[in-house]
């Protein structure tokens, strides 16, 4: 992800409802990532994190290794202060997860992802 | 027995697929054929890439069904949808591939299959299946689900 200049201090929130990655049983997980900092002058184009969480498809990891999956391309992309990720789970066997990896923060979730009604 | 044909449910060694594969499709048989019902199945994690920018898409499925001998099993379900995850597709084609597919393994009296696709470029795309047996029973509810349908658009929340 490549680096973009933006005002420091500037209080950055990012969320996608459309996280997939691979067990190591092969099934799919999906779920929902929230990404939270605060910019010491940098940030990445919106382009390359979404190329980012789609490379993500092919990936094989254990379900509790992806907040610091993520967390760690970030660290490894762009300078951040207070940087959280949280992903939230879809049930397996009944069961969801939420993965946090970093600074806590509260997750704000949009109530209708077609943003109508 | 109902289910001797049965090879995904149970068999604790799941392989997945990630190309389209309707062969993996199983069905079991309907105890209750004397009585018409409905089943509705949800399947919230429907993925499939555009067949141009390769870029991937999101979805919810809805599959209504009034079985007739056979029922589709839905582990089978699941696996054969997850097989769409590579595959290119516009979200009116795969809603139409689905409900071929089940109408041809179930040959149920009645089926629909709604797509519930999250927005690109602010535009979410909703096409419906709809198929019927030529009895004037499954037709006239055909009929009257194809007139009505999205008079009360879906909302997923």
């Amino acid at each position: 992800m490549k680096v973009m200049k933006i005002q420091k201090g500037t209080r950055v929130e990012l969320s996608s409802n459309e996280l997939l990655f691979l067990a190591h049983s092969g099934q799919p997980y999906r779920g929902s990532v929230f990404v939270a900092f605060e910019s010491v002058g940098e940030s990445f184009d919106m382009l390359d994190f979404k190329r980012y969480l789609t490379s993500l498809r092919s990936l094989t990891l254990n379900a509790e290794d992806i907040a610091f999956e993520i967390h760690s391309r970030i660290n490894a992309s762009i300078q951040t202060k207070e940087l959280g990720v949280t992903v939230e789970l879809s049930a397996r066997g009944g069961i969801t997860q939420r993965l946090s990896y970093g600074a806590a923060f509260e997750v704000r979730k949009r109530a209708n992802i077609f943003q109508v009604g | 027995m109902r289910a001797e044909e049965l090879l995904k449910l149970g068999s604790g060694d799941t392989e997945y697929k990630y190309e389209y594969s309707p062969e993996l499709l199983e069905t079991f048989e309907n105890a209750h054929q004397g009585n018409d019902y409905w089943v509705t199945l949800n399947a919230d994690e429907f993925t499939s890439l555009c067949p141009i920018t390769k870029q991937p898409d999101f979805g919810t499925l809805i599959i209504n069904y009034i079985p007739n001998v056979k029922m589709v099993e839905s582990k089978s379900l699941k696996l054969y949808l997850f097989s769409f995850i590579n595959n290119g597709e516009f979200h009116e084609d795969a809603v139409n591939k689905i409900g071929k597919d089940l109408v041809a393994l179930m040959e149920p009296k009645y089926l629909e299959v709604v797509g519930l696709f999250y927005p690109r470029g602010n535009v979410s795309i909703h096409p419906r299946f709809f198929y019927a047996r030529e009895e004037e029973t499954y037709q006239e509810i055909k009929r009257h689900r194809f007139l009505n349908a999205n008079l009360n658009p879906q909302r997923v929340n």
